[in-house]
């Protein structure tokens, strides 16, 4: 009895993934621009976190809002204070598989990743095309996305609609290096 | 038997363990991004959206390279019966300039036409309120106003003197905010005045001030804001009232606009907090409308700079 005990306690020991297996990143990078014909608005984060477990194929994000830093210095305040609402939202996380991903290949694939975005107390279902560039122990994916300023509850005042742009282009990169606790 | 019976209990009890571990295992990539996020410093962002809640400073400050074109009317009626103006009286203007000459330290100068006062400021944010590690509770903005009485000696004491030590008033504030929630901010201003314009020699030269703010926000873009300074030792040469605002503050992007209902005619700390001659209530030479127009140009592009 005591052997089997041991043998499963082996066995399932084993078969955890052992830690070098996710890859975070800590200096992920975020921008996002509004293009209209009044104005155009641009803002990058570059302190996102994400991980990503290789042997799952599953990957977190999260960021803090008022990391974002804008052309425009009263700009950034506007955006936290009365459109995105940070001190009441202040993350905007994505959790999600990628779709058919290979650890094994040492070549860059493309995949889709499919999850849930949440951002101002809003979850959406996204898809999103990915690169996934591979060196060494090292990863990078990149890619873009569109979203929709309306299916996050973010209300623009009448004056200034035609300075923000109903969908926001989102690009990301994030440059994994191995998980170390 | 017995013995054998606990070690399948123990057996089993540790399979369901390993299960629900492997499951806890989906969800938990969330959490350990959520410890990595716990560490940093979490700035409060616009406890008050603007320089001034109404008509006293509030412990914002602009960022660098920001200039803010600051323009305070003041409308009133004299107490004349035969007022024949439509609307107002009376009007008072203050145009101002105000520059951040770093994301600290900004400083305005500015001239009003009722009084005669060209003022200027340097504005130097001590402390910024934040959470997560190394908490800071407060914000605390220090202010050093000055101001310069341009009327003619003989108007303001009858007779013609030369020194101009008599023309300069001086303002210290300690701002001390606190941001509660996403929609209530408040602020204390501890207020030491000096005066250099004295009518009577029974006048004190210096006063002590307290000041209290507060801004609720209705919405995104709107909030309510309230101010009122409590002055511990008032002029004896003539009636003084506290100054008391209450009035919505309205912002669409590059401009912010304040409306107020408010007792005080003058908007320089030194007269408003020492010499303001009406009560607050709606008996006609008393109640002023205020309004005050804020138009903001960055010369400072962050992320240009940035991407060289």
């Amino acid at each position: 009895m005591n052997r089997l005990i041991f043998i499963i306690l082996f066995f399932t020991l084993s078969m955890r993934p052992v830690e070098n297996e996710r890859i975070i990143t800590r200096q992920g990078q975020v921008s996002f621009f509004s293009y209209t014909s009044v104005e155009n608005i641009k803002a990058e984060n570059n302190q996102v976190l994400s991980i990503v477990d290789l042997q799952k194929g599953t990957i977190a994000v999260s960021m803090l809002m008022n990391s974002f830093i804008f052309e425009k210095a009263l700009m950034k305040e506007h955006f936290n204070e009365s459109y995105i609402e940070s001190d009441v939202y202040p993350k905007a996380t994505f959790e999600g598989n990628i779709v058919d991903f290979d650890p094994s290949d040492k070549n860059d694939q493309t995949r889709m990743i499919r999850g849930t975005f949440t951002m101002h107390g809003v979850s959406k279902e996204l898809e999103i095309k990915t690169k996934i560039e591979r060196k060494g122990k090292n990863y990078i994916l990149s890619g873009t996305f569109e979203a929709l300023v309306k299916h996050y509850n973010i209300k623009i005042p009448p004056l200034l609609a035609g300075n923000i742009a109903d969908s926001i282009s989102v690009n990301f990169r994030f440059e994994y290096g191995p998980y170390e606790k | 038997m017995d013995r054998m019976k606990n070690r399948k209990q123990i057996f089993l009890v540790f399979l369901v363990f390993m299960i629900s571990f492997g499951s806890f295992a989906q969800s938990d990539l969330l959490e350990i991004l959520d410890k990595e996020h716990s560490d940093s410093i979490r700035y409060t962002s616009a406890t008050f959206k603007m320089t001034r809640i109404a008509i006293g400073h509030s412990t914002e400050t602009r960022k660098k390279g920001i200039l803010e074109v600051f323009s305070a009317n003041r409308f009133w009626n004299t107490g004349a019966d035969n007022s024949q103006s439509f609307f107002a009286d009376k009007v008072s203007a203050r145009i101002a300039l105000e520059y951040g000459l770093s994301d600290r330290l900004s400083f305005g100068f500015g001239g009003t036409t009722f009084d005669g006062l060209f003022d200027g400021y340097l504005k130097y944010k001590l402390m910024r309120q934040r959470s997560g590690k190394n908490v800071s509770p407060f914000n605390i903005t220090f202010l050093q106003a000055s101001s310069y009485n341009s009327n003619s000696f003989r108007r303001i004491y009858g007779e013609a003197t030369r020194s101009s030590d008599k023309r300069m008033s001086f303002t210290s504030q300690l701002l001390i905010s606190k941001k509660f929630s996403s929609k209530f901010s408040v602020q204390l201003a501890p207020t030491f005045i000096h005066r250099g314009v004295v009518l009577s020699n029974e006048d004190p030269k210096n006063h002590f001030a307290l000041g209290f703010g507060a801004r609720y926000k209705l919405g995104n873009h709107l909030s309510l804001v309230s101010e009122y300074y409590y002055n511990a030792n008032k002029l004896q040469s003539f009636d003084t009232y506290n100054p008391f605002v209450l009035g919505v503050n309205w912002e669409q992007g590059d401009v912010m606009l304040q409306f107020m209902l408010t007792n005080t005619r003058n908007m320089v700390e030194d007269t408003f907090i020492t010499a303001t001659r009406n009560n607050f209530n709606f008996r006609n030479p008393n109640l002023n409308f205020g309004f005050n127009a804020t138009y903001v140009i960055h010369f400072k592009r962050g992320l240009k700079k940035k991407s060289k």
